[in-house]
């Protein structure tokens, strides 16, 4: 494959993934600023190595690999700020930034409920639920995302969903 | 728990964790950033990150790199110029942040 096709191909992954990069980075930082500086290192390194990526995909989808190296420039952030999300996906800004406001009226305590469990999820759980919730991805790719097994992955969302709705049942108990 | 009745709970999961849609500007910048990498030698890439062009110390490699191809050049100091007014613009602490990653 040459240069030229090379990039068309590279442009046609981008136009295809930049929601789903930014989708991810947005509920992993927190924030709309360093989700864009996230999705755009994201792209700026698979470019770099993107010739390598397609001849060891064998033909399989790219998304997987996006994700990866996003969720691993998202865990040197974390690292080199040693900090959590400035902004919690909770946030009522951030929250009315995302969602339509149908969304808003109809059921804006539950969503706000759902986005403070997730935030309190172990960090691989709360991946998990972004990549399958946020992005629509099926179990494997998940799986090549996290590095993980297709069963082990299986297994991980189920764990993630149920303990999502233990938090948030036991929340919603705790104010009655 | 829900207040939707008939939702089951990953209908409610999926719609709180709803796609978020990037911003105009965002996408712009990065046609502008993809096109003027698709015109740079590959081997001038070896190296650079974007984050390096935080320190404008570090912009004299790219800058270097794409003067090969002016019309390149062109849209990557641009670039750079945007991503730095966009920080002073929208960020007040961005001097701090400079300051602390020039010191990294």
């Amino acid at each position: 494959m040459d240069k030229a096709e090379l990039d068309r191909e590279f442009s046609d992954l981008y136009r295809a993934h930049l929601r789903d990069v930014y989708s991810y980075s947005y509920y992993r930082v927190g924030n709309h600023h360093d989700a864009e500086d996230l999705t755009e290192q994201t792209f700026l390194q698979a470019y770099r190595h993107f010739e390598r990526a397609v001849a060891e995909s064998n033909g399989r989808p790219l998304r997987p690999w996006l994700i990866r190296i996003a969720h691993n420039l998202a865990a040197n952030l974390y690292r080199d700020r040693a900090r959590r999300p400035q902004t919690p996906i909770e946030d009522t800004t951030t929250l009315s930034a995302v969602h339509t406001t149908e969304d808003l009226v109809e059921g804006r305590d539950e969503l706000s409920r759902i986005l403070e469990g997730i935030d309190d999820l172990p960090d691989d759980r709360r991946e998990a639920l972004i990549m399958r919730f946020a992005l629509g991805m099926d179990n494997r790719e998940i799986a090549r995302a996290m590095g993980r097994s297709d069963g082990a992955t299986k297994v991980l969302i189920h764990r993630a969903i149920k303990q999502l709705e233990e938090i948030v049942n036991t929340r919603q108990a705790g104010r009655r | 728990m829900s207040e939707h009745a008939g939702d089951n709970f990953e209908d409610i999961i999926r719609r709180a964790l709803a796609p978020v849609e990037p911003p105009e500007d965002l996408a712009q910048r990065m046609e502008t950033t993809l096109w003027s990498l698709t015109e740079l030698a590959a081997d001038e890439l070896e190296g650079w990150e974007l984050s390096s062009m935080r320190d404008p110390r570090n912009w004299v490699r790219p800058v270097a790199a794409v003067a090969v191809g002016t019309a390149a050049g062109v849209g990557l100091v641009l670039l750079g110029w945007r991503r730095q007014h966009r920080r002073q613009r929208n960020v007040r602490g961005a001097a701090v942040e400079v300051r602390r990653i020039v010191r990294r």
